[in-house]
């Protein structure tokens, strides 16, 4: 397994577990106060960030010379990147113009997070599954975007 | 270079509807035993790709640009259609 498949591993499992747990405490506490909000996002945030960068320390020290990447790493980042940014496009289209007309505060919040947090799970599940099953361009004609 | 010389190998491209399936293939396996069974990571050096992306072009898992096509057939000193095939697979 390449290093940088193994960093996309690693940013989505980290990302399922924490946000998956983030939101099920969500649900499962319903209207909480201001602070036990933030104070429940600010350590699901820490956790993500200490987790991914420990991990990325231990890749980058075992995989020295693969960092750089190569044409293909490029393609593999590309495509996964246009893919996401369709789904955080149309999460940021329902935050931003939909929901402040039938929802307020902590919903438009939480449904920020989700957005953002689906589309970097979905960018890195594309990247995995990339490296394991071949970067396909289906129709030549579909432009530069493949 | 961004372009695309085609379709992986075990991906055939549908060219539209009526039109036959094509797909890339390549001898780069051969090639490689020809000119002294050169390793995959050697030949990923002497182009600046890695060995992975090596694997994955020979595998079919990966269309290489055109100018990493272009390098693969000078180390080998074939011309690109010797190295690359943009083959029909079957009729439709």
């Amino acid at each position: 397994m390449v290093a940088r498949e193994q960093f996309a591993w690693v940013w989505l499992l980290t990302m399922v577990v924490t946000y998956a747990a983030y939101f099920a405490a969500v649900v499962v506490m319903g209207e909480t106060p201001f602070w036990t909000q933030i104070i429940m996002f600010a350590a699901t945030a820490i956790v993500q960030v200490v987790v991914i960068a420990i991990a990325s320390a231990v890749i980058a020290l075992r995989y020295k010379n693969e960092l750089s990447g190569d044409e293909r790493d490029r393609a593999i980042a590309h495509r996964a990147s246009a893919v996401a940014y369709q789904v955080l496009l149309c999460g940021i289209i329902l935050v931003g113009c939909l929901m402040p007309f039938s929802h307020t505060g902590w919903d438009i919040f939480h449904a920020a997070v989700f957005a953002i947090a689906l589309a970097e799970i979905i960018r890195h599940a594309l990247i995995v599954a990339a490296y394991r099953r071949g970067l396909r361009q289906p129709n030549a004609q579909r432009g530069w975007h493949g | 270079m961004w372009l695309r010389i085609g379709v992986v190998c075990g991906s055939p491209m549908h060219s539209g509807a009526g039109m036959a399936e094509r797909a890339l293939t390549n001898t780069i396996r051969t090639l490689r035993f020809m000119a002294g069974e050169m390793t995959q990571a050697e030949l990923g050096e002497r182009i600046g790709v890695t060995r992975q992306t090596i694997a994955a072009i020979e595998a079919g898992k990966y269309s290489p640009t055109l100018e990493a096509a272009f390098r693969i057939a000078e180390v080998f000193g074939k011309p690109l259609e010797e190295v690359f095939h943009w083959g029909v697979v079957n009729e439709t």
